[in-house]
Parts: C-alpha cells; sequence; structure tokens
C-alpha cells in the first residue's frame, strides 16, 4: 500500500487536471444561439437562445455571468452561467456589434450604426457614458490595467484611444483599410491591430500614437479579424479569416512564426488561462477548432451553430 | 542638460506641460484646409454621393485635423471630380496639369487608352462591365444580366451600411454615379490625411502609387497604370443582384484585371 501512494496521488492530480471545468461560449450569428462546448469533452453540452444575430461576447470579471451582444434586437443578454439560461437583458444603444469587459465589470460597447462607444454598467443596465469615434465601430479592447480602451473604427480607419474614467479621447491613431480587433500587450504599452481588407497586423505605441512595425498576411489577403497575445507575452495569435489559417506571430517583431490551418472564414479568438488552447471560431465551417499551442496544431473541430462568431471562456 | 540650479523646477513644469503635449500631438493637428471641386450637375447622384462622402470624410477629418469643402471652382482645388462626357472631361484633366480629376460617369474606354497622368477613373469601363458580364454568362449562357458599379441591395462587405448612411442622408438610394462620387471624396480623403498634406501633387502621387482603399467591396481597391479604378462589379438581374465580378469558376475573386483593359495604349 505505501508503494501504492505516490501513484494514487498522481493519479488524483492527473484526474483533477483533467476535470479542470473549462467551458467555450460561442455566439452563433446566423442560428441566433450560443453554444456551450465542455472543454474536457470537446462537445456542445447546450445551446442557448438569445435573440437576432448575436456577434460579442464576454464574461463578467468575478465570473458570475455571460455578456452577449444581440445586435439585431440592440441589447446586451445575459446568460447565467450556472443555468445556461438568459437571466435578463438591457438596452444597449443601436446595433451593438461587440464589447469589451472593463475589470470594474462596465462593458465598453461599439455601436456600429452611431458611430460611438457607449459604457455600460451591466448589473444596473445605466448608460455611464458615449464617446463619439469614427464610422462602423467595431473591434474593443481595455488595458490590463483599465486605464485605456480602444476602439476601432472601420470606415475611418482609425484606432482611437480611450482615457478611463475620463472617457477621453487621448489619441486617433490611422492605420490599415478596415480596422477590426485590437489588444494590448500585458503592460498595456504596446496594441496590437488587424486590417481585414489591407490585411495586416500593426503594432503600436499606445502612448505616443504611432505605428511601430506592420505584417502582411498572406500578400494581404487573408482578411483578419481577432488578435491576442500569448500568455507569456512572447506570441500573437491571428485569426486569419479568409486564409483559414491561424497566424502566430512573434510578438516583438510581428515576424510569421507559424502558420495553423483551421477551417473557413476564422474569425474569433479566445484562450485559456494557462496559454495551452486556443479556441477559433470558424465562421464558414460552422465549427470552431481546438488548438494545442505547444504543438500548434488543431487537436479537435467542434460543429457548432450557424456562422459561429463572438467566443469566450469559462474557467 | 539643464544646468544643476534649474533641476528643482523640471518636474512642476512637466506636470503642467504634459497634457498640453499630448493633447497637440494627437488631437489638435494645425486645420488643414481640403477644397475639393466638383464639376458637374450638383442635382446628380454623383454629387449626392460626393456629399455623402465629404460627410464622412468629415467624421475623419475632426478626429485628424482636416476640414473638407465641396466647391464650384476648380482653381486652388486639391483635387477635381467630374461628372462630364468624355471630350469635357479630357478638356478639364488638360487645363488641370498635376491636379488629381476623378471620373465619376463616363465610360468610354478610349478615356483609358490615352493614360493622362492626372485622370483617373472611378466609374467603370464600358469593356470591364462587358467582361463582367461575359464572365457571368460563362455559366449562366443566355442570361439577360448586366454588371453594374453598385447596387440600392447590396449588403455584403458593409455595403449595407453604406447604403443605409446615403439612403439616410440624401433620401435616393445609392446608384453606380452616387457610389463614384462617394468613393471619390474618401479615396482622396484618406489619402489627404495619410500625408497630412493638401498639395495636389502630393495627392495625385499618393493616389496613383499607395492606394489600398476600402470601397465597402471587400477588396482593397488601387489605380491602374492607365488611371483606372480596380474594382469589383455586381451582377444585375431584373434590378436583382445575382452575383459579384470577377465571377468564381471564371476567374479568380481577387483577379481585378480580369475586368477591362490594363495597360496604356497609345
Amino acid at each position: 500500500m505505501p508503494k501504492l501512494l505516490p501513484w494514487l496521488l498522481l493519479v488524483a492530480a492527473t484526474l483533477s487536471a483533467q476535470a479542470a471545468p473549462l467551458r467555450v461560449f460561442i455566439t452563433n450569428e446566423e442560428s441566433n444561439e450560443v453554444s456551450v462546448i465542455d472543454g474536457a469533452t470537446n462537445k456542445v453540452i447546450a445551446s442557448v437562445p438569445v435573440g437576432i444575430r448575436p456577434r460579442g461576447i464576454g464574461v463578467s470579471p468575478d465570473r458570475q455571468e455571460i455578456y452577449v451582444a444581440v445586435s439585431g434586437e440592440n441589447t446586451i443578454a445575459v446568460i447565467d452561467p450556472a443555468t445556461l439560461k438568459v437571466v435578463r437583458y438591457f438596452s444597449s444603444g443601436n446595433d451593438p456589434e461587440t464589447f469589451a469587459v472593463h475589470p470594474n465589470g462596465n462593458l465598453y460597447i461599439s455601436n456600429e450604426e452611431d458611430a460611438k462607444a457607449s459604457v455600460y454598467n451591466p448589473r444596473t443596465g445605466e448608460l455611464i457614458a458615449e464617446i463619439k469615434v469614427g464610422l462602423e465601430p467595431e473591434g474593443v479592447a481595455i488595458s490590463p490595467d483599465g486605464t485605456r480602451a480602444i476602439v476601432t473604427s472601420e470606415s475611418t480607419n482609425m484606432l482611437h484611444v480611450i482615457a478611463i474614467p475620463e472617457h477621453k479621447l487621448v489619441a486617433n491613431i490611422l492605420v490599415g483599410a478596415r480596422p477590426r480587433a485590437a489588444a494590448f500587450s500585458a503592460d498595456g504599452k504596446t496594441a496590437y491591430a488587424t486590417s481585414e481588407i489591407s490585411g495586416e497586423v500593426k503594432k503600436i505605441d499606445v502612448a505616443a500614437g504611432t505605428i511601430l512595425a506592420r505584417m502582411p498576411l498572406a500578400d494581404n489577403k487573408a482578411k483578419p479579424k481577432d488578435i491576442l497575445p500569448s500568455r507569456d507575452g512572447q506570441r500573437l495569435y491571428v485569426a486569419g479569416g479568409r486564409a483559414n489559417r491561424v497566424f502566430v506571430l512573434d510578438e516583438h517583431t510581428l515576424a510569421i512564426v507559424h502558420e495553423i490551418p483551421v477551417g473557413k472564414r476564422v474569425w474569433g479568438l479566445a484562450l485559456n488561462q494557462a496559454g495551452t488552447r486556443l479556441y477559433t471560431t470558424d465562421g464558414a465551417s460552422d465549427q470552431v477548432s481546438v488548438i494545442d499551442t505547444v504543438a500548434n496544431r488543431v487537436i479537435a473541430s467542434v460543429p457548432v451553430g450557424k456562422m459561429p462568431w463572438g467566443i469566450a471562456l469559462l474557467e | 542638460m539643464s544646468p544643476p540650479h534649474r533641476r528643482p523646477r523640471r518636474p512642476r513644469v512637466r506636470r503642467g506641460l504634459l497634457p498640453l503635449l499630448l493633447a497637440a500631438s494627437t488631437l489638435a493637428h494645425a486645420q488643414l484646409e481640403v477644397p475639393l471641386a466638383f464639376v458637374g450637375d450638383p442635382k446628380s447622384s454623383a454629387y449626392r454621393g460626393a456629399q455623402e462622402g465629404l460627410a464622412e470624410a468629415e467624421i475623419q477629418g475632426q478626429f485628424l485635423g482636416q476640414h473638407y469643402t465641396l466647391v464650384a471652382a476648380t482653381a486652388g482645388a486639391t483635387a477635381i471630380l467630374a461628372a462630364l462626357p468624355a471630350a469635357e472631361l479630357q478638356a478639364l484633366a488638360a487645363n488641370h496639369p498635376g491636379v488629381a480629376v476623378l471620373n465619376l460617369t463616363a465610360q468610354d474606354d478610349s478615356l483609358r487608352a490615352t493614360c493622362r497622368a492626372n485622370l483617373l477613373h472611378i466609374a467603370a469601363s464600358a469593356q470591364m462591365l462587358a467582361d463582367a458580364r461575359a464572365q457571368w454568362q460563362v455559366g449562366h449562357p443566355g442570361s439577360p444580366a448586366g454588371a453594374q458599379v453598385w447596387h440600392r441591395s447590396f449588403e455584403k462587405y458593409a455595403a449595407a451600411q453604406l447604403n443605409h448612411r446615403y439612403s439616410t442622408l440624401t433620401g435616393h438610394p445609392m446608384d453606380d454615379a452616387a457610389w463614384a462620387g462617394w468613393a471619390a471624396v474618401k479615396l482622396v480623403s484618406d489619402s489627404v490625411a495619410r500625408a497630412q498634406s493638401a498639395a495636389p501633387a502630393t495627392l495625385l502621387e499618393a493616389l496613383r502609387t499607395q492606394l489600398a482603399f476600402d470601397g465597402q467591396k471587400g477588396i482593397d481597391l488601387s489605380f491602374r497604370a492607365n488611371g483606372q479604378l480596380r474594382q469589383p462589379l455586381l451582377i444585375v438581374e431584373n434590378d436583382r443582384l445575382v452575383g459579384e465580378a470577377p465571377v468564381r469558376g471564371v476567374a479568380e475573386a481577387e483577379d481585378l484585371d480580369s475586368l477591362g483593359v490594363v495597360e496604356c495604349r497609345p
């Protein structure tokens, strides 16, 4: 028996590591529902109807609520992750495309038709601020320390840097055509943005408002969307859109170090806390790809609803 | 290096100046005046399209420090938008060397063949429209469908948002000439903002060599050596949108040069 003890401990540790609860929440733009995937089995375990054209999705800092931008109904749906039911809706301004969740819990929402970003308290539904930005705002990112937001305006080709809590614009940075998504580095000093029509990634000095580097993807033909830094700050993951690949870039130089084939029109990206699993929404393949970020390859493809768009993880 | 006795003062000065410097470098550019001339009928849809483009250019300009106006006088204009027949267009371009003249409506291939350095064509040429129709007929023999630059029911690539903005502003559906007017102002304003210059020669050079324009048609648009804007076209049958050109299966979707003539033919 004493000989068995270390083995039992090892088995128990392995089991608990495998059982670490991770669920993946996916908005399906054309089937008006949120698919829920069990991260242990890579199977869909629930489908939650939310309303017309769900796109952006995010998790509250306390992990007690999931928010979904229901673009076609001008609302945010709030899902209880325990019951997987919509518990309430609140009005979010016209045509909410996507949003980011601030560390204080507030939502920073891009209102595509109204050329503005709006800030809501999701607990009360209260509108806290509105910030005028360029045409067709889409991507929203918040710096890790919560003092800056970036909103991309797709039809005026800008990144708007917003100071928090003042909610004032502090920089407007012209980038390539149709900027879709942005992300901050861990220290918040650098931002990265994708431009769909110019098919590139740009690296930006946030304080100076200047462009530090650019990298074309697939001869500028990729139409990239989401962009995410790795947990170790060494890599950037880029959803390659029409290139049907995830590009793995060196976070410092933007050099492409890996290309991982996934489904068609890959748009959304989410990374687990450990940084070992990357999940993608492959819009035109109606699936989610699960990537092992050590081996840089797909280990599972999970069929979901129609035209999966946004993605968020709950661990 | 500051003399030692001044050192204690520096933090105070920096605290006061920093917000001002930030504001100056990122927001409060000295305003650049950018007059754009429109030559043609101010009641035309080309002009209405230019008005929509102006409204959008002004939104970008308020963030980046440009102020755009649509004017009738060509003297002193950063660029000239024209909705004119071929002969008048040629004369206008000849009278304004070094200033970009943007053709919004004339489809004559002869205008492209002359390759005049300052004449740029937003309108599709007759040959481009014919090639698009021919590509469509490969898979749809006998189809009565024709090719257009734009259609009011086009939705992909945020075309729906542009159609909505245009009809809200003007009360009209966006047609080919309106798209051309809009596109002309937008590609000019984006180039002016990037160069931070309203000089006609700087703009003409940027349009010819650096353009990667989002015409809300899903691909970056640029000018051919003969001055023609490369662009996808829409296939329309009985006023219903049925396809896009380059037609897949016949040409590569990105091969915009499969439509119309690319070279100069002096």
